[in-house]
Protein backbone atom coordinates (compact mmCIF):
# COMPACT_ATOMS: atom_id res chain seq x y z
CA UNK A 1 0.00 0.00 0.00
CA UNK A 2 2.99 2.15 1.32
CA UNK A 3 4.36 1.29 -2.77
CA UNK A 4 1.32 2.84 -4.20
CA UNK A 5 0.68 5.97 -2.27
CA UNK A 6 4.29 6.63 -3.21
CA UNK A 7 3.41 5.49 -7.17
CA UNK A 8 0.62 8.04 -7.20
CA UNK A 9 2.44 10.50 -5.00
CA UNK A 10 5.68 10.30 -7.87
CA UNK A 11 3.07 10.20 -10.87
CA UNK A 12 0.52 13.36 -9.31
CA UNK A 13 2.95 15.90 -7.60
CA UNK A 14 4.60 17.22 -11.07
CA UNK A 15 1.58 16.89 -12.98
CA UNK A 16 0.31 21.11 -13.55
CA UNK A 17 -3.48 20.88 -13.43
CA UNK A 18 -3.34 18.02 -10.38
CA UNK A 19 -1.54 20.99 -8.42
CA UNK A 20 -3.64 24.01 -9.55
CA UNK A 21 -6.63 22.10 -8.86
CA UNK A 22 -5.79 20.73 -5.21
CA UNK A 23 -4.26 24.12 -4.53
CA UNK A 24 -7.99 25.84 -5.58
CA UNK A 25 -9.97 23.30 -4.24
CA UNK A 26 -8.11 23.38 -0.85
CA UNK A 27 -8.27 27.68 -1.01
CA UNK A 28 -12.06 27.84 -2.17
CA UNK A 29 -12.98 25.40 0.88
CA UNK A 30 -11.76 27.22 3.39
CA UNK A 31 -13.08 30.58 2.05
CA UNK A 32 -16.64 28.86 1.68
CA UNK A 33 -16.53 27.81 5.38
CA UNK A 34 -16.02 31.03 6.51
CA UNK A 35 -18.72 32.58 4.03
CA UNK A 36 -21.08 33.01 7.13
CA UNK A 37 -18.91 35.93 8.30
CA UNK A 38 -19.73 37.81 5.23
CA UNK A 39 -22.55 40.26 4.90
CA UNK A 40 -24.18 39.42 1.06
CA UNK A 41 -26.69 41.97 -0.44
CA UNK A 42 -29.30 39.94 -2.54
CA UNK A 43 -32.12 42.07 -3.86
CA UNK A 44 -31.55 44.83 -1.32
CA UNK A 45 -31.86 42.25 1.31
CA UNK A 46 -29.16 41.71 3.94
CA UNK A 47 -27.90 38.17 4.54
CA UNK A 48 -25.90 36.95 6.63
CA UNK A 49 -24.87 33.24 7.35
CA UNK A 50 -24.01 33.04 10.23
CA UNK A 51 -27.07 35.60 11.58
CA UNK A 52 -29.26 33.17 9.63
CA UNK A 53 -27.93 29.65 12.19
CA UNK A 54 -25.20 28.30 9.96
CA UNK A 55 -22.77 27.89 12.59
CA UNK A 56 -24.82 26.82 15.35
CA UNK A 57 -25.33 23.46 16.81
CA UNK A 58 -26.14 20.88 15.67
CA UNK A 59 -27.04 22.32 12.04
CA UNK A 60 -23.67 23.58 11.26
CA UNK A 61 -22.85 19.89 10.24
CA UNK A 62 -25.45 19.98 7.71
CA UNK A 63 -24.66 23.87 6.60
CA UNK A 64 -20.94 23.52 5.89
CA UNK A 65 -20.94 19.73 4.15
CA UNK A 66 -23.94 20.91 1.93
CA UNK A 67 -21.92 24.24 0.82
CA UNK A 68 -18.71 22.43 0.43
CA UNK A 69 -19.84 19.50 -0.98
CA UNK A 70 -20.97 21.89 -3.71
CA UNK A 71 -16.60 22.08 -4.37
CA UNK A 72 -16.94 18.13 -4.91
CA UNK A 73 -16.64 18.79 -8.86
CA UNK A 74 -13.00 20.65 -8.23
CA UNK A 75 -11.96 17.85 -6.93
CA UNK A 76 -13.70 15.65 -9.44
CA UNK A 77 -11.35 17.13 -11.96
CA UNK A 78 -8.33 16.56 -11.00
CA UNK A 79 -9.35 12.72 -10.24
CA UNK A 80 -10.91 12.88 -14.59
CA UNK A 81 -7.68 14.30 -15.37
CA UNK A 82 -4.97 12.07 -13.79
CA UNK A 83 -6.88 9.05 -14.50
CA UNK A 84 -7.17 10.34 -18.22
CA UNK A 85 -3.64 11.15 -18.52
CA UNK A 86 -2.71 7.63 -18.05
CA UNK A 87 -4.35 6.22 -20.55
CA UNK A 88 -3.89 9.78 -23.13
CA UNK A 89 -0.10 9.44 -22.23
CA UNK A 90 -0.21 5.18 -22.78
CA UNK A 91 0.88 4.97 -19.34
CA UNK A 92 -1.42 2.38 -18.25
CA UNK A 93 0.12 -0.11 -20.72
CA UNK A 94 3.20 0.43 -19.81
CA UNK A 95 2.32 0.57 -16.16
CA UNK A 96 1.08 -3.23 -16.83
CA UNK A 97 4.60 -4.00 -18.82
CA UNK A 98 6.39 -2.81 -15.94
CA UNK A 99 4.17 -4.93 -13.68
CA UNK A 100 1.94 -3.49 -12.14
CA UNK A 101 -1.61 -5.61 -12.16
CA UNK A 102 -4.88 -3.97 -12.84
CA UNK A 103 -5.93 -4.42 -9.28
CA UNK A 104 -3.19 -2.13 -8.14
CA UNK A 105 -4.08 0.13 -10.63
CA UNK A 106 -7.41 0.56 -9.42
CA UNK A 107 -6.36 0.53 -5.77
CA UNK A 108 -3.74 3.26 -6.12
CA UNK A 109 -6.28 5.32 -7.61
CA UNK A 110 -8.75 4.16 -5.24
CA UNK A 111 -6.37 5.35 -2.26
CA UNK A 112 -5.87 8.53 -4.18
CA UNK A 113 -9.94 9.16 -4.20
CA UNK A 114 -9.69 7.96 -0.44
CA UNK A 115 -6.38 10.46 0.59
CA UNK A 116 -8.03 13.68 -1.10
CA UNK A 117 -11.87 12.96 0.75
CA UNK A 118 -10.51 12.14 3.78
CA UNK A 119 -8.44 15.30 3.72
CA UNK A 120 -11.22 17.31 2.85
CA UNK A 121 -13.86 15.84 5.27
CA UNK A 122 -11.25 16.40 8.39
CA UNK A 123 -10.97 19.72 7.13
CA UNK A 124 -14.66 20.30 7.58
CA UNK A 125 -14.83 18.78 10.59
CA UNK A 126 -12.04 20.86 12.18
CA UNK A 127 -12.82 24.28 10.61
CA UNK A 128 -17.20 23.39 11.36
CA UNK A 129 -15.99 22.66 14.48
CA UNK A 130 -14.05 25.51 15.14
CA UNK A 131 -17.04 27.58 13.65
CA UNK A 132 -19.26 26.23 15.57
CA UNK A 133 -17.52 27.03 18.66
CA UNK A 134 -16.74 30.26 18.41
CA UNK A 135 -20.42 31.23 17.09
CA UNK A 136 -22.78 28.73 17.79
CA UNK A 137 -25.68 30.33 19.83
CA UNK A 138 -25.89 26.89 22.01
CA UNK A 139 -23.24 25.54 23.79
CA UNK A 140 -24.92 22.36 24.96
CA UNK A 141 -22.65 19.03 24.55
CA UNK A 142 -25.38 17.05 24.35
CA UNK A 143 -26.22 18.88 20.53
CA UNK A 144 -22.46 19.45 19.07
CA UNK A 145 -22.16 16.19 18.03
CA UNK A 146 -26.08 15.47 17.67
CA UNK A 147 -25.91 15.53 13.59
CA UNK A 148 -22.29 14.67 13.16
CA UNK A 149 -23.36 12.04 11.08
CA UNK A 150 -23.42 14.54 8.21
CA UNK A 151 -19.77 14.52 8.41
CA UNK A 152 -19.88 10.43 7.74
CA UNK A 153 -22.18 11.53 4.52
CA UNK A 154 -20.14 14.00 2.90
CA UNK A 155 -17.41 11.49 3.23
CA UNK A 156 -19.55 8.67 1.80
CA UNK A 157 -21.04 11.31 -0.67
CA UNK A 158 -17.52 12.01 -2.26
CA UNK A 159 -16.18 8.64 -2.06
CA UNK A 160 -18.91 8.01 -4.46
CA UNK A 161 -19.07 10.55 -6.66
CA UNK A 162 -15.40 9.91 -7.59
CA UNK A 163 -15.47 6.25 -7.94
CA UNK A 164 -18.41 7.35 -10.41
CA UNK A 165 -15.95 9.85 -11.63
CA UNK A 166 -13.08 7.10 -11.82
CA UNK A 167 -15.43 4.46 -13.28
CA UNK A 168 -16.47 6.86 -16.19
CA UNK A 169 -12.53 7.62 -16.53
CA UNK A 170 -11.92 4.49 -17.27
CA UNK A 171 -14.59 4.00 -19.35
CA UNK A 172 -14.55 6.97 -22.05
CA UNK A 173 -10.40 7.43 -20.99
CA UNK A 174 -10.47 11.22 -22.74
CA UNK A 175 -11.61 13.92 -20.01
CA UNK A 176 -13.91 15.72 -22.81
CA UNK A 177 -16.00 12.66 -22.77
CA UNK A 178 -15.80 12.27 -19.33
CA UNK A 179 -17.64 15.24 -18.66
CA UNK A 180 -20.06 14.97 -21.51
CA UNK A 181 -20.63 11.15 -20.49
CA UNK A 182 -21.38 13.12 -16.96
CA UNK A 183 -23.89 15.62 -17.57
CA UNK A 184 -25.45 13.11 -20.05
CA UNK A 185 -25.80 11.08 -17.40
CA UNK A 186 -27.34 13.70 -15.20
CA UNK A 187 -29.74 14.52 -17.51
CA UNK A 188 -31.09 10.91 -18.23
CA UNK A 189 -31.38 10.85 -14.11
CA UNK A 190 -33.15 13.58 -13.89
CA UNK A 191 -36.07 12.46 -16.74
CA UNK A 192 -36.07 9.11 -14.94
CA UNK A 193 -37.22 10.85 -12.01
CA UNK A 194 -39.67 13.30 -13.77
CA UNK A 195 -40.63 10.06 -15.54
CA UNK A 196 -41.65 8.47 -12.61
CA UNK A 197 -42.84 11.44 -10.29
CA UNK A 198 -45.53 11.67 -13.05
CA UNK A 199 -46.35 8.14 -13.73
CA UNK A 200 -46.95 8.16 -9.52
CA UNK A 201 -49.28 11.45 -9.64
CA UNK A 202 -51.12 11.99 -12.67
CA UNK A 203 -53.73 10.26 -11.81
CA UNK A 204 -54.55 11.40 -8.07
CA UNK A 205 -55.75 14.95 -6.81
CA UNK A 206 -54.00 18.01 -6.05
CA UNK A 207 -54.51 17.03 -2.17
CA UNK A 208 -53.02 13.50 -2.55
CA UNK A 209 -50.13 14.77 -4.25
CA UNK A 210 -47.99 16.05 -1.44
CA UNK A 211 -48.68 12.83 1.00
CA UNK A 212 -47.35 10.43 -2.00
CA UNK A 213 -44.83 12.46 -2.02
CA UNK A 214 -43.77 11.96 1.49
CA UNK A 215 -45.10 8.66 1.85
CA UNK A 216 -44.21 6.40 -2.11
CA UNK A 217 -40.64 5.25 -2.19
CA UNK A 218 -39.51 6.70 -5.23
CA UNK A 219 -37.11 3.95 -7.45
CA UNK A 220 -35.24 6.52 -8.30
CA UNK A 221 -34.15 8.31 -5.19
CA UNK A 222 -31.53 5.31 -5.34
CA UNK A 223 -30.05 6.40 -8.52
CA UNK A 224 -26.11 7.38 -8.24
CA UNK A 225 -26.63 11.08 -8.15
CA UNK A 226 -29.36 11.56 -6.77
CA UNK A 227 -28.99 9.05 -3.83
CA UNK A 228 -25.58 10.94 -3.60
CA UNK A 229 -27.64 14.26 -3.07
CA UNK A 230 -29.95 12.59 -0.87
CA UNK A 231 -27.46 12.19 1.64
CA UNK A 232 -26.86 15.91 2.73
CA UNK A 233 -30.66 17.76 2.25
CA UNK A 234 -30.59 20.99 1.62
CA UNK A 235 -30.27 23.40 4.72
CA UNK A 236 -31.86 26.48 3.35
CA UNK A 237 -35.44 25.39 5.35
CA UNK A 238 -33.29 25.58 8.69
CA UNK A 239 -32.54 29.24 8.15
CA UNK A 240 -33.78 31.34 10.76
CA UNK A 241 -35.34 33.31 7.68
CA UNK A 242 -37.21 29.91 6.53
CA UNK A 243 -38.22 29.03 9.90
CA UNK A 244 -39.62 32.51 10.20
CA UNK A 245 -42.00 31.83 7.24
CA UNK A 246 -43.21 28.74 8.91
CA UNK A 247 -41.18 26.23 7.19
CA UNK A 248 -40.19 23.27 8.92
CA UNK A 249 -36.82 20.94 9.20
CA UNK A 250 -37.66 17.15 8.89
CA UNK A 251 -35.09 15.07 8.01
CA UNK A 252 -34.86 11.40 8.38
CA UNK A 253 -31.47 9.44 8.70
CA UNK A 254 -31.50 8.37 4.92
CA UNK A 255 -30.46 5.00 5.47
CA UNK A 256 -31.36 4.02 1.99
CA UNK A 257 -29.13 6.15 0.40
CA UNK A 258 -26.58 5.44 2.31
CA UNK A 259 -26.59 1.59 1.46
CA UNK A 260 -27.31 2.68 -2.07
CA UNK A 261 -23.95 4.86 -2.35
CA UNK A 262 -22.37 2.09 -0.55
CA UNK A 263 -23.77 -0.54 -3.46
CA UNK A 264 -23.23 1.93 -6.33
CA UNK A 265 -19.47 2.51 -5.06
CA UNK A 266 -18.87 -1.39 -5.31
CA UNK A 267 -20.58 -1.75 -8.66
CA UNK A 268 -18.32 1.60 -10.10
CA UNK A 269 -15.29 -0.06 -8.87
CA UNK A 270 -15.76 -3.63 -9.88
CA UNK A 271 -17.31 -2.54 -13.51
CA UNK A 272 -14.12 -0.35 -13.39
CA UNK A 273 -11.98 -3.26 -12.88
CA UNK A 274 -13.81 -5.44 -15.62
CA UNK A 275 -13.02 -2.61 -18.22
CA UNK A 276 -9.61 -3.10 -17.24
CA UNK A 277 -9.62 -6.47 -17.27
CA UNK A 278 -11.63 -7.17 -20.57
CA UNK A 279 -10.50 -4.51 -23.13
CA UNK A 280 -7.24 -4.89 -24.92
CA UNK A 281 -4.27 -2.35 -24.08
CA UNK B 1 19.48 -25.13 -23.57
CA UNK B 2 17.10 -23.55 -20.38
CA UNK B 3 13.94 -22.85 -21.96
CA UNK B 4 13.34 -19.09 -20.83
CA UNK B 5 9.78 -18.70 -23.41
CA UNK B 6 7.41 -21.50 -24.83
CA UNK B 7 4.98 -20.50 -26.35
CA UNK B 8 2.24 -23.19 -27.90
CA UNK B 9 -0.58 -22.25 -30.49
CA UNK B 10 -1.36 -18.71 -29.65
CA UNK B 11 -3.75 -17.32 -31.28
CA UNK B 12 -5.45 -13.41 -31.61
CA UNK B 13 -8.38 -12.69 -33.45
CA UNK B 14 -9.67 -9.05 -33.57
CA UNK B 15 -12.02 -8.35 -36.31
CA UNK B 16 -9.95 -10.41 -38.62
CA UNK B 17 -7.08 -12.76 -37.55
CA UNK B 18 -4.21 -11.02 -35.75
CA UNK B 19 -1.94 -14.02 -34.44
CA UNK B 20 -2.41 -17.45 -35.94
CA UNK B 21 -1.84 -20.31 -34.51
CA UNK B 22 1.73 -19.47 -33.64
CA UNK B 23 4.23 -21.77 -31.67
CA UNK B 24 7.91 -21.09 -30.89
CA UNK B 25 10.78 -21.53 -27.39
CA UNK B 26 13.26 -19.24 -26.62
CA UNK B 27 16.21 -20.38 -25.22
CA UNK B 28 18.47 -18.74 -22.70
CA UNK B 29 21.42 -16.82 -23.99
CA UNK B 30 20.12 -15.85 -27.43
CA UNK B 31 19.11 -12.87 -29.28
CA UNK B 32 15.89 -13.74 -31.02
CA UNK B 33 14.15 -11.70 -33.94
CA UNK B 34 10.27 -11.17 -34.43
CA UNK B 35 10.77 -10.65 -38.42
CA UNK B 36 7.52 -9.31 -40.50
CA UNK B 37 6.03 -6.61 -42.35
CA UNK B 38 3.76 -4.08 -40.66
CA UNK B 39 0.68 -5.29 -39.50
CA UNK B 40 2.09 -9.20 -39.53
CA UNK B 41 1.10 -9.71 -35.45
CA UNK B 42 4.78 -8.82 -33.84
CA UNK B 43 3.39 -6.15 -31.42
CA UNK B 44 0.16 -8.12 -31.19
CA UNK B 45 2.46 -11.54 -29.64
CA UNK B 46 4.21 -8.81 -27.80
CA UNK B 47 1.31 -7.16 -26.22
CA UNK B 48 -0.45 -11.17 -25.37
CA UNK B 49 3.01 -12.29 -23.86
CA UNK B 50 2.99 -9.40 -21.61
CA UNK B 51 0.04 -9.46 -20.36
CA UNK B 52 -1.77 -6.64 -22.51
CA UNK B 53 -3.84 -7.98 -24.83
CA UNK B 54 -6.18 -11.06 -23.45
CA UNK B 55 -5.04 -13.95 -26.15
CA UNK B 56 -8.34 -15.84 -28.08
CA UNK B 57 -6.70 -19.24 -27.76
CA UNK B 58 -3.41 -20.73 -27.25
CA UNK B 59 -0.78 -20.90 -23.83
CA UNK B 60 2.57 -20.12 -23.10
CA UNK B 61 4.95 -20.06 -20.08
CA UNK B 62 7.88 -17.82 -19.05
CA UNK B 63 10.25 -19.06 -16.92
CA UNK B 64 8.20 -22.49 -16.89
CA UNK B 65 5.28 -21.30 -15.71
CA UNK B 66 2.37 -20.81 -17.07
CA UNK B 67 0.68 -17.47 -18.35
CA UNK B 68 2.14 -13.65 -17.47
CA UNK B 69 1.63 -12.53 -13.99
CA UNK B 70 3.50 -9.33 -12.52
CA UNK B 71 6.06 -11.57 -10.65
CA UNK B 72 6.93 -12.82 -14.28
CA UNK B 73 6.94 -9.37 -15.52
CA UNK B 74 9.24 -8.13 -13.28
CA UNK B 75 11.95 -10.28 -14.94
CA UNK B 76 11.23 -8.60 -18.05
CA UNK B 77 12.35 -5.28 -19.61
CA UNK B 78 9.90 -4.15 -22.50
CA UNK B 79 9.64 -1.48 -25.00
CA UNK B 80 7.11 -1.51 -27.08
CA UNK B 81 5.49 0.25 -30.25
CA UNK B 82 7.00 3.47 -28.61
CA UNK B 83 8.81 4.87 -25.61
CA UNK B 84 5.63 5.81 -23.07
CA UNK B 85 6.61 8.43 -20.11
CA UNK B 86 5.06 10.70 -18.44
CA UNK B 87 5.73 13.72 -20.58
CA UNK B 88 5.79 16.24 -17.71
CA UNK B 89 8.18 14.21 -15.70
CA UNK B 90 12.02 14.27 -15.57
CA UNK B 91 13.66 10.68 -17.08
CA UNK B 92 14.99 9.99 -13.04
CA UNK B 93 11.41 10.45 -12.03
CA UNK B 94 10.05 8.53 -14.33
CA UNK B 95 12.37 5.72 -13.95
CA UNK B 96 12.47 6.06 -10.19
CA UNK B 97 8.45 5.39 -11.24
CA UNK B 98 9.27 2.20 -12.85
CA UNK B 99 11.62 1.36 -10.35
CA UNK B 100 8.57 1.30 -7.73
CA UNK B 101 6.58 -0.51 -9.98
CA UNK B 102 9.27 -3.04 -10.27
CA UNK B 103 10.16 -3.07 -6.28
CA UNK B 104 13.91 -2.27 -7.24
CA UNK B 105 15.97 -0.08 -5.78
CA UNK B 106 16.76 3.30 -6.77
CA UNK B 107 20.47 3.06 -6.77
CA UNK B 108 20.42 1.99 -10.41
CA UNK B 109 18.72 4.59 -12.00
CA UNK B 110 21.68 6.68 -12.60
CA UNK B 111 23.67 3.45 -13.79
CA UNK B 112 21.75 2.73 -16.69
CA UNK B 113 21.50 6.22 -17.61
CA UNK B 114 24.88 6.44 -18.06
CA UNK B 115 24.82 3.38 -20.09
CA UNK B 116 22.44 5.10 -22.83
CA UNK B 117 24.10 7.88 -21.80
CA UNK B 118 21.51 10.34 -20.73
CA UNK B 119 22.92 11.04 -17.35
CA UNK B 120 23.31 14.68 -18.38
CA UNK B 121 19.61 15.18 -18.92
CA UNK B 122 18.14 13.21 -15.82
CA UNK B 123 16.88 16.28 -14.67
CA UNK B 124 14.59 17.27 -18.30
CA UNK B 125 11.21 16.54 -18.51
CA UNK B 126 10.46 14.17 -20.70
CA UNK B 127 8.82 15.86 -23.09
CA UNK B 128 11.84 18.12 -24.11
CA UNK B 129 13.81 15.04 -25.39
CA UNK B 130 14.64 14.25 -28.87
CA UNK B 131 13.33 10.43 -30.42
CA UNK B 132 16.60 9.30 -29.98
CA UNK B 133 16.62 9.81 -26.59
CA UNK B 134 13.25 8.96 -25.64
CA UNK B 135 14.05 5.63 -27.75
CA UNK B 136 17.38 5.30 -25.54
CA UNK B 137 15.31 6.04 -22.01
CA UNK B 138 13.25 3.45 -22.70
CA UNK B 139 16.04 1.20 -23.18
CA UNK B 140 17.26 2.11 -19.60
CA UNK B 141 13.86 1.53 -18.17
CA UNK B 142 13.97 -2.08 -19.59
CA UNK B 143 17.29 -2.26 -18.36
CA UNK B 144 16.87 -1.09 -14.75
CA UNK B 145 15.70 -3.94 -12.85
CA UNK B 146 18.50 -6.23 -14.43
CA UNK B 147 15.90 -8.12 -16.44
CA UNK B 148 16.66 -12.06 -17.58
CA UNK B 149 14.44 -11.31 -21.19
CA UNK B 150 14.85 -7.89 -23.08
CA UNK B 151 11.78 -7.60 -25.64
CA UNK B 152 12.02 -4.57 -27.77
CA UNK B 153 9.64 -3.57 -30.12
CA UNK B 154 11.27 -1.85 -33.30
CA UNK B 155 13.70 0.25 -31.15
CA UNK B 156 15.32 2.34 -34.33
CA UNK B 157 11.56 3.02 -35.68
CA UNK B 158 12.39 6.61 -37.12
CA UNK B 159 15.73 7.66 -35.51
CA UNK B 160 18.44 9.08 -37.80
CA UNK B 161 21.03 6.94 -38.51
CA UNK B 162 23.65 8.04 -35.52
CA UNK B 163 20.23 7.10 -33.54
CA UNK B 164 20.36 3.26 -34.99
CA UNK B 165 23.90 2.74 -34.69
CA UNK B 166 24.07 3.87 -31.52
CA UNK B 167 20.91 1.66 -29.91
CA UNK B 168 22.74 -0.97 -31.94
CA UNK B 169 25.33 -0.70 -30.03
CA UNK B 170 23.86 -0.88 -27.03
CA UNK B 171 21.75 -4.25 -27.76
CA UNK B 172 24.93 -5.90 -28.68
CA UNK B 173 26.48 -4.76 -25.48
CA UNK B 174 23.62 -6.08 -23.55
CA UNK B 175 23.95 -9.48 -25.57
CA UNK B 176 27.36 -10.06 -24.94
CA UNK B 177 26.56 -9.96 -21.38
CA UNK B 178 24.35 -12.99 -21.53
CA UNK B 179 20.79 -11.45 -21.76
CA UNK B 180 18.08 -13.39 -23.63
CA UNK B 181 16.90 -10.64 -26.19
CA UNK B 182 13.70 -10.64 -27.81
CA UNK B 183 13.74 -8.27 -31.10
CA UNK B 184 11.06 -6.98 -33.37
CA UNK B 185 11.59 -4.99 -36.81
CA UNK B 186 10.90 -5.45 -40.17
CA UNK B 187 14.25 -3.64 -40.91
CA UNK B 188 16.07 -7.36 -42.01
CA UNK B 189 19.42 -5.68 -41.92
CA UNK B 190 18.22 -4.92 -38.56
CA UNK B 191 17.53 -8.51 -37.25
CA UNK B 192 20.68 -9.89 -39.40
CA UNK B 193 23.25 -7.78 -37.65
CA UNK B 194 22.16 -8.83 -34.08
CA UNK B 195 20.14 -11.67 -34.21
CA UNK B 196 21.09 -15.45 -33.85
CA UNK B 197 17.60 -17.06 -34.02
CA UNK B 198 14.07 -15.64 -35.95
CA UNK B 199 10.66 -16.41 -36.34
CA UNK B 200 9.31 -15.04 -39.17
CA UNK B 201 5.72 -13.80 -39.20
CA UNK B 202 3.68 -13.08 -41.77
CA UNK B 203 -0.36 -12.19 -41.99
CA UNK B 204 0.12 -13.63 -38.06
CA UNK B 205 1.13 -16.94 -39.26
CA UNK B 206 4.48 -18.05 -38.19
CA UNK B 207 6.47 -18.68 -41.53
CA UNK B 208 9.79 -20.07 -40.27
CA UNK B 209 10.90 -20.14 -36.57
CA UNK B 210 14.93 -21.23 -36.11
CA UNK B 211 18.24 -20.12 -36.57
CA UNK B 212 19.48 -17.67 -38.88
CA UNK B 213 22.10 -20.06 -40.72
CA UNK B 214 19.12 -22.46 -41.02
CA UNK B 215 16.70 -20.34 -42.31
CA UNK B 216 17.67 -21.21 -46.05
CA UNK B 217 19.10 -24.58 -47.03
CA UNK B 218 20.56 -23.36 -49.81
CA UNK B 219 24.40 -23.43 -49.75
CA UNK B 220 24.73 -19.68 -51.65
CA UNK B 221 25.88 -19.20 -54.54
CA UNK B 222 28.97 -17.78 -56.81
CA UNK B 223 29.56 -14.54 -58.73
CA UNK B 224 31.53 -14.72 -61.94
CA UNK B 225 33.06 -12.88 -64.67
CA UNK B 226 34.52 -14.22 -67.60
CA UNK B 227 35.33 -12.34 -70.88
CA UNK B 228 33.85 -15.03 -72.79
CA UNK B 229 30.54 -15.55 -70.68
CA UNK B 230 29.06 -17.81 -73.03
CA UNK B 231 31.63 -20.11 -73.02
CA UNK B 232 31.60 -19.84 -69.01
CA UNK B 233 28.08 -20.85 -68.44
CA UNK B 234 28.57 -23.99 -71.01
CA UNK B 235 31.48 -24.78 -68.69
CA UNK B 236 29.60 -24.58 -65.52
CA UNK B 237 26.55 -26.56 -66.61
CA UNK B 238 28.64 -29.10 -67.72
CA UNK B 239 30.78 -29.32 -64.11
CA UNK B 240 26.43 -30.27 -62.83
CA UNK B 241 27.39 -29.14 -59.48
CA UNK B 242 25.17 -26.15 -59.53
CA UNK B 243 21.41 -25.80 -59.44
CA UNK B 244 20.84 -23.09 -61.46
CA UNK B 245 23.33 -20.86 -63.61
CA UNK B 246 22.16 -17.65 -64.68
CA UNK B 247 23.37 -14.31 -66.12
CA UNK B 248 22.57 -10.91 -64.19
CA UNK B 249 23.95 -7.57 -64.78
CA UNK B 250 27.12 -8.49 -66.66
CA UNK B 251 27.96 -11.59 -63.91
CA UNK B 252 27.17 -15.07 -63.82
CA UNK B 253 25.59 -16.29 -60.66
CA UNK B 254 25.15 -19.99 -59.92
CA UNK B 255 23.60 -21.57 -57.46
CA UNK B 256 25.43 -24.46 -55.70
CA UNK B 257 23.69 -27.73 -55.18
CA UNK B 258 27.23 -29.58 -53.90
CA UNK B 259 29.63 -27.81 -51.96
CA UNK B 260 32.34 -26.30 -53.40
CA UNK B 261 35.18 -23.83 -52.62
CA UNK B 262 36.14 -20.85 -54.76
CA UNK B 263 39.69 -21.89 -55.00
CA UNK B 264 38.72 -25.52 -56.21
CA UNK B 265 36.20 -23.70 -58.51
CA UNK B 266 38.74 -21.47 -59.96
CA UNK B 267 40.85 -24.63 -60.71
CA UNK B 268 38.30 -26.71 -62.58
CA UNK B 269 37.79 -23.82 -64.78
CA UNK B 270 41.13 -22.77 -65.36
CA UNK B 271 41.64 -26.78 -66.33
CA UNK B 272 38.98 -25.81 -69.05
CA UNK B 273 40.86 -22.68 -70.38
CA UNK B 274 38.63 -20.29 -68.58
CA UNK B 275 40.05 -17.37 -67.18
CA UNK B 276 38.29 -15.52 -64.43
CA UNK B 277 37.99 -11.75 -63.82
CA UNK B 278 35.48 -12.34 -61.22
CA UNK B 279 34.63 -14.64 -58.82
CA UNK B 280 32.76 -14.86 -55.01
CA UNK B 281 31.35 -16.99 -52.75
CA UNK B 282 28.15 -15.99 -51.16
CA UNK B 283 25.42 -16.91 -49.28
CA UNK B 284 21.99 -15.00 -49.46
CA UNK B 285 21.10 -12.44 -47.15
CA UNK B 286 18.75 -12.29 -44.86
CA UNK B 287 16.23 -9.99 -47.11
CA UNK B 288 16.45 -12.26 -50.18
CA UNK B 289 16.18 -15.55 -47.80
CA UNK B 290 13.17 -13.43 -46.43
CA UNK B 291 11.73 -12.97 -49.61
CA UNK B 292 12.09 -16.58 -50.80
CA UNK B 293 10.50 -17.32 -47.48
CA UNK B 294 7.32 -15.48 -48.01
CA UNK B 295 7.53 -16.60 -51.97
CA UNK B 296 7.18 -19.99 -50.75
CA UNK B 297 4.05 -19.49 -48.34
CA UNK B 298 2.31 -17.78 -50.90
CA UNK B 299 2.45 -21.30 -53.32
Amino acid sequence: MIRLLKLEYLKNLNYRPFKIFALLYFIVLIGLLFIGLVDFDILGIKVNLKEQGMYNFPGVWNFTTYIVGLLKIFLGCIIVFSICQEFSNRMFKQNLIDGLSREEFIFSKLLTILVFTGFSTLLVFIIGFILGKSYSATQESGLIFKEIYFIFNYFLKLFTFFSFLMFLSILFRKSIFVFLGFFMFWFVEKIMIGVETFGIQHHITELEKAKVLNTTTFLTDYLPLESMSNLIPNPLVRTSMAQMLGMEFKFQYPIGSVIACVIWSIVFISSSYYILKKKDW
Amino acid sequence: MEKILEVKNLTKRFKQIAVNNISFDVEKGNVYGLLGPNGSGKSTTFGMLLSTINPTSGSWKWFGKEGTDTDTLKRIGAIIEQPNFYPYLSAEKNLEIVATIKGTPTQRIDQVLETVNLLARKKDAFSTYSLGMKQRLAIASALLANPEVLILDEPTNGLDPEGIIQIRDIINSIAKSGTTIIVASHLLDEIEKICSHVIVLKHGTAIYSGSVDAMSNTKGFFELKSDDATALISVLNSLSIFSSVKEKDQLVIAQISQDISASELNKKLFEKGIFLSHLTKKKESLETQFLELVKQSNS
